[in-house]
């Protein structure tokens, strides 16, 4: 075969490849059209249920990337999520300044991000299980906080007319613009987003390249901190009360939702945003026709298997595409 | 006489790259056959493929006149051919002895546990079977330098004693010592007829070690030569396709230097590495660091470059500044060529582009901080261009290069940096004639620029070529300090060394 066939074929099925999470979601977001229709359901309450749920996973995903293009994963953004919204209550029910209220969950959720990474270099521990503590620590604390200042109702909230006037689909597709275009510019066009991503391939040799490895650890949970403020804070935005169960299963859902938008959990080069974006939705989108189609009551277990299932199948497809042959030469 | 092994009409291709267009092979009993071409020439390749590593797109081989299809390296190697490879063949969490062991553990089983004791007394008997005594089988591979780790391959290897060895380019990895080691092996596989597939870039040693010679030229196999019509003239034409002019090494024979220093290491202590090491490095400066491998000098470079601490002592730049780290290192000019390039220098499964800009950032960022792809691409291609880096494309992943183009990555990624004081640690390791020369080329350049430059070597002629002061070290201390000169001998150098 000639020598630019070649290459124009395998340009083809490269570009099949990176197509193949876009055209994932397509298909889910058809199904779910799907099996809702069948069932009888509503399409319109269930699009605004995919699109709620999709937009805050979709934001917390985005900025851990930043976390998982250096190798390194943080299973306690759902439980920073819940802690910081909690505190948000907490100080709106004290203060009444909804400005106050913003501000109090940024900055507890970059505190908490903040803590992860320094616990991590101070003690040279890898950073991931510095993450697990928090876990533990700040679902405890926040699931504290909620029942006892929240009695029987078994949650705390703020007023809902507070939030309402944003509470629509143009701020929440604002605010994940914006944050998806911050990260894609801090990610794809600047030094700090290049460096994450040889961080993430090769520490040994980025250290001796000159980029400071405790740094960037801490800059990209920054950024993962600020996802998780600005999803804590649409969390109640939707639902303007929180309980110890909000968010609990994001830390484990943005590990599937980035896969899903197919980057590969090893980091590295092949670390996209827009996985995180695509991914979130496609996750959600599936967890929905999950719930559809195995009957709710008992198919709870049944439908974390499937997911499950699904997420070895992508895991190994995705990982066919980008596993080159190491040969040790 | 039949061939023990033949390979025919062997057909490789890599999406866009064709490695091996129609390649026929055989080695016979008794021989040491070497294989010489340039970088990405095919040698890896189809070496690699008969030691099971790769399988070829189409083509046959036979092996002691019977098909040959070996599945896996490991089932190569228990069927009779084995490969020491390019890089590290080694993986470095583990011990010794499990990485000579690491396929059949299964044999020192006792009750399902594995007896360490008797695993590491057949490792340190395969290490003493080829003269290695003084690595022991409890040892963790971490702990080896890069020498020691090859040979601990070539342990591993040989203890299965099988009918044709392949050693990839690997003498370079070694110094005397080891090289020597290498040697005996071949020498025994000889007598023993059995046979070598010998792939090196030193023509002088490849020359000296091989009864015949195959050069290889994009994939494709152009020329045998036999012992008797071995010519380095002939050899390099055929390699290249063309004739190669002028010098190999600088011209010159007098030392000179800017009067300006450019960099001190003052009493340097670190362990058994470095024992009270001073040097003063001046502008416009070749300055040659030579010895044994474990002589300190691949440990004074990192600390030059800020990657190790020593215990005591500092380095300091022109202007009083410490190096502490890379970081400050970097900042002040200073650029580092690793010895384990796979490991240290690249980020395999990352595109050439990315791992020549993280560098040179700064060389481009708009305002330091923001990078435009085009500005990175152009950065990019002209380094892949000056140094005429072969690859598909300036995204392709570095682990698809050959091993002479991956080097010639590192070396874009800190000359395009513009660095003031590079150092250089076995820069031309697995470098062919033709890159080597436009290293030395640039090197010379870089010299007249009044650029410093630290060349760590094993290999003297390279020392004795380029350098306008050669220091030779042994066991962490400065034996010797000698000044370019027409009448260097080798000889009276390598007396210090040992
Ligand atoms: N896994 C791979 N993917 C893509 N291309 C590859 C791969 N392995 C080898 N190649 C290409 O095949 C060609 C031959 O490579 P090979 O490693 O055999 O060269 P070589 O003669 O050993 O060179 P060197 O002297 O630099 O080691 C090169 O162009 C190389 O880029
Ligand atoms: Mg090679």
């Amino acid at each position: 075969m000639a020598q630019s066939e070649l290459v124009k074929k395998h340009r083809v099925r490269e570009l099949l490849v990176a197509l193949l999470p876009i055209a994932a979601l397509a298909v889910l977001f058809g199904a779910l059209c799907l099996v809702v229709n069948i069932k009888g359901y509503r399409l319109d309450m269930y699009l605004k249920i995919v699109f709620n749920e999709g937009v805050v996973l979709a934001i917390v995903a985005t900025g851990a990337i930043f976390i998982y293009s250096l190798g390194s994963f943080d299973i306690s953004l759902g439980a920073s999520t819940l802690f910081s919204a909690t505190i948000g209550v907490m100080v709106y029910n004290a203060s009444g300044s909804l400005p106050l209220m913003i501000l109090t969950i940024f900055g507890v959720a970059i505190g908490c991000s903040l803590l992860s990474s320094v616990l991590a270099s101070v003690f040279h521990i890898p950073v991931f299980v510095t993450t697990v503590a928090m876990m533990s620590v700040l679902s405890a604390v926040a699931a504290q906080i909620i029942t006892t200042n929240g009695g029987a109702l078994g949650g705390i909230g703020i007023p809902a007319t507070v939030v309402a006037p944003l509470d629509n689909v143009p701020f929440k597709l604002i605010a994940l613009a914006a944050f998806a275009l911050l990260c894609v510019f801090v990610f794809d066009f600047t030094k700090i987003g290049r460096r994450l991503k040889f961080l993430g391939s090769n520490a040994v040799c980025a250290k001796l390249s000159g980029i400071k490895v405790n740094v960037y650890a801490i800059i990209a949970f920054v950024m993962a901190g600020l996802g998780v403020g600005l999803g804590a804070f649409l969390t109640l935005v939707y639902t303007p009360s929180v309980t110890p169960t909000t968010a609990g299963s994001i830390g484990m859902n943005i590990l599937v939702a980035i896969v899903f938008g197919g980057m590969p959990i090893s980091g590295g080069s092949r670390s996209r945003i827009y996985a995180a974006l695509v991914g979130g939705f496609s996750y959600i989108l599936l967890n929905n026709i999950l719930k559809i189609v195995i009957d709710s009551g008992a198919g709870y277990g049944i439908s974390q298997i499937v997911s499950a299932v699904f997420f070895l199948a992508v895991v190994y497809v995705t990982s066919m595409n980008y596993r080159t042959k190491l040969l040790p030469r | 006489m039949e061939p023990i092994l033949a390979m025919k009409h062997i057909r490789k291709t890599f999406s866009s790259t064709v490695a091996l267009g129609d390649v026929s092979l055989e080695v016979y009993p008794g021989e040491v056959r070497g294989l010489i071409g340039e970088n990405g020439s095919g040698k890896s390749t189809i070496s690699s493929i008969a030691a099971g590593m790769q399988k070829a797109d189409s083509g046959e081989m036979i092996f002691r006149g019977k098909p040959w299809r070996p599945k896996s390296m490991i089932d190569a190697l228990q069927n009779g051919v084995g490969m020491i490879v390019q890089e590290s063949g080694t993986i470095s969490g583990v011990t010794v002895a499990e990485n000579i062991f690491l396929a059949e553990l299964g044999q020192f089983k006792r009750l399902g546990v594995i007896d360490r004791k008797a695993m590491n007394r057949k490792a340190d008997e395969a290490l003493a079977n080829i003269g290695v005594k003084d690595v022991r089988g409890s040892t963790p591979m971490a702990a080896l330098d890069f020498q020691t780790r090859k040979l601990v391959e070539i342990a591993k290897v040989v203890m299965k004693q099988p009918s044709i060895l392949v050693v990839d380019e690997t003498s370079t990895a070694l110094s005397q010592t080891g090289r020597d080691i290498l040697y005996g092996i071949i020498k025994r596989f000889r007598e023993e007829g059995k046979a070598v597939l010998f792939i090196s870039h030193d023509l002088e040693e490849i020359m000296e070690v091989c009864d015949t010679l195959t050069v290889l030229r994009d994939g494709a196999r152009i020329r045998d030569f036999k012992k008797e019509e071995f010519d380095p003239d002939a050899i390099r034409t055929s390699m290249i396709g063309r004739e190669l002019q002028g010098d190999y090494y600088r011209s010159d024979f007098t030392p000179s230097r800017l009067d300006e220093v450019a960099l001190k290491a003052e009493h340097l202590q670190s362990g058994s590495a470095l024992k009270d090491v001073s040097i003063d490095f001046y502008r416009g400066e070749i300055v040659g660091v030579g010895g044994l491998s474990h002589c300190g000098m691949h440990t004074l470079g990192k600390i030059l470059f800020g990657a190790e601490r020593p215990d005591s002592g500092r380095v300091v730049t022109a202007d009083g500044t410490k190096i502490t780290n890379e970081t400050v290192a970097m900042k002040q000019g200073i650029g580092y060529v690793a010895k384990d390039r796979d490991v240290e220098s690249l980020a395999l499964n990352t595109g050439i582009r990315d791992n020549i800009a993280v560098a040179g950032m700064e060389r481009y960022a708009i305002g330091n901080v923001l990078i435009t792809n085009a500005k990175e691409k152009r950065y990019a291609d002209q380094q892949i261009q000056s140094l005429s880096i072969k690859c598909a494309g300036r995204d392709q992943l570095v682990s698809q290069l050959s091993g002479g183009n991956k080097q010639k990555v590192v070396f874009g990624k800190w000359i395009g940096r513009g660095s003031d004081i590079l150092i250089l640690d076995c820069p031309t390791r697995g470098v062919d004639i033709g890159v080597k020369k436009a290293m030395y080329e640039l090197m010379t350049s870089l010299k007249k620029e009044g650029k410093t430059i630290v060349m760590i070597s094993e290999e003297l002629p390279e020392l004795m070529g380029m350098a306008d002061r050669l220091i030779i070290m042994k066991d962490g201390v400065i034996m010797k300090e000698f000044q370019r000169s027409e009448d260097l001998s080798d000889a009276e150098i390598i007396r210090y060394m040992i």
